[in-house]
């Protein structure tokens, strides 16, 4: 009797950053994990960041950068939540902390992407003013992203809803991406590099 | 493996698609990064040391190697930022085929630059002076960088997502790669100098220079608090011909 062998196939690993954006809704656990992930990899960008003044900057600045997206996702998120519930739009809890988790690890990553560029910025621009447009800058860019993530991640939960529906639950999402923006920029304007430290 | 790297060169030039595929298709990448390494240090060598046939002496030796170290400084900054914002915007690629794609662009870039040579160098030698020297080579770069870009735009796809990554990328390469370069100037060199420093001491910044740039264009010329303070010079008179820039060298 012909005995087939095992056929190993190898599957390639995706990606750090294809995991973190990877769209695929996954278990509590998982997206906390991929929360927390981004949220450390934001804190890379103020470790970068506070290189320019060193010592406790360091700490104050990776701390400061992680705020903003927890703070986004900490009182955004569920206030987004409710009010799209409210419009009966068909949004689970689970469904939203996958698009959440996505959207913020989404910018952590961008952040740390943007950290070696960062750092050697902050430590060589001798202006503050300068300093502070490259930070801004690329808390804008990561910021953007984070956002875009999420409202594509939401906005593809609301294809099968009424026009009128889906109207109300696009300009809940515009104003929720204005309040995100001025949260985030609450939080990221306590960054000492952006209060004009040298 | 210097066939395979040879014909790495002419893919590099003629076939931007391919190389693009390949990239993302991953595999064995090697061939590709040999290729483009040494595309990447002996095109910005050649251009480097032409852009400082205006100087002359040493300055054509640390600006042969000041450049190609400058790119590469650059493309190892920027490699995870590009990283970051393609899979942040939904193209995630692998890492190393990130690398490959962004070391080929600059290899493509750098070769452009080898063919930018020979023009640059009869400038300089039909007289061209160091401002439009300056000019001419950031038009050189914006040539070299377009052709780089036309590569990175075929790996991660020509479409609006795909523009719009690039010029996400293009913008944190531009802020990346200036400030690089500015802290390794001089790179032309002022003909008046008596010595030739290897890095200029640590002042402003590529930024403000080329705020300060903008407003003298506009006819702004700024003079420092204590100058104008001292002899009570107007802030707006433009400077005589000899002070302009007088400390300043690119």
């Amino acid at each position: 009797m012909e005995q087939s062998l095992p056929i190993m196939v190898s599957v390639p690993r995706p990606t750090l950053g294809a995991r973190l954006t990877s769209s695929e809704t996954q278990g509590a656990a998982q997206e906390l994990a991929r929360l927390g992930a981004g949220l450390g990899l934001a804190g890379l960008y103020g470790l970068a960041l506070g290189a320019r003044s060193g010592g406790m900057a360091l700490v104050q600045h990776a701390l400061c950068a992680s705020a903003g997206l927890a703070a986004v996702g900490l009182l955004g998120l569920p206030a987004l939540f409710v009010l799209l519930a409210l419009v009966n739009a068909p949004v689970s809890p689970s469904a939203m902390l996958s698009a959440g988790a996505r959207s913020l690890a989404s910018a952590g990553f961008v952040l740390a992407g943007l950290a070696p560029s960062a750092a050697l910025l902050a430590v060589t621009i001798e202006s503050p003013d300068a300093a502070a447009f490259v930070t801004r800058a690329g808390l804008t860019l990561a910021g953007g992203i984070g956002l875009f993530q999420l409202t594509s991640a939401v906005r593809a939960m609301l294809q099968a809803l009424p026009a009128e529906s889906r109207w109300k639950c696009q300009a809940l999402l515009v104003g929720f991406s204005l309040f995100a923006i001025m949260l985030a920029a609450r939080v990221w304007y306590s960054l000492p590099i952006l209060q004009g430290a040298a | 493996m210097n066939a395979q790297v040879l014909s790495v060169f002419d893919e590099l030039l003629r076939s931007p698609r391919a190389i693009a595929e390949r990239s993302r298709a991953g595999g064995d990448l090697r061939p590709l990064f040999v290729a483009s390494l040494a595309a990447l240090v002996l095109g910005a060598g050649v251009f480097g040391a032409t852009l400082a046939t205006s100087r002359g002496g040493v300055q054509l030796l640390y600006s042969g190697v000041k450049l190609p170290l400058a790119m590469l400084a650059t493309m190892l900054l920027v490699v995870p930022a590009f990283h970051a914002i393609s899979a942040g915007l939904g193209r995630p690629l692998s890492f190393s085929g990130m690398i490959g794609l962004t070391l080929a662009a600059a290899g493509r870039g750098a070769l452009v630059l080898v063919a930018l040579s020979p023009l640059t160098w009869l400038c300089f030698d039909r007289g061209l002076s160091y401002h439009p020297g300056v000019l001419l080579a950031v038009a050189c770069y914006a040539l070299a960088g377009l052709s780089a870009l036309d590569l990175v735009l075929r790996g991660v796809g020509c479409d609006v997502r795909g523009v719009l990554i690039v010029g996400l990328f293009a913008a944190v390469l531009l802020a990346t790669g200036g400030q690089t370069a500015w802290m390794l100037r001089p790179f032309l060199g002022r003909p008046s100098a008596v010595s030739v420093p290897f890095f200029r001491a640590r002042e402003s910044s590529f930024w403000d220079a080329v705020q300060q740039s903008s407003m003298s264009m506009l006819g702004v010329y700024p003079v420092t608090r204590a100058l104008s303070a001292a002899d009570g010079r107007k802030v707006s008179a433009p400077p005589s011909e000899q002070r302009e820039n007088a400390d300043e060298s690119r």
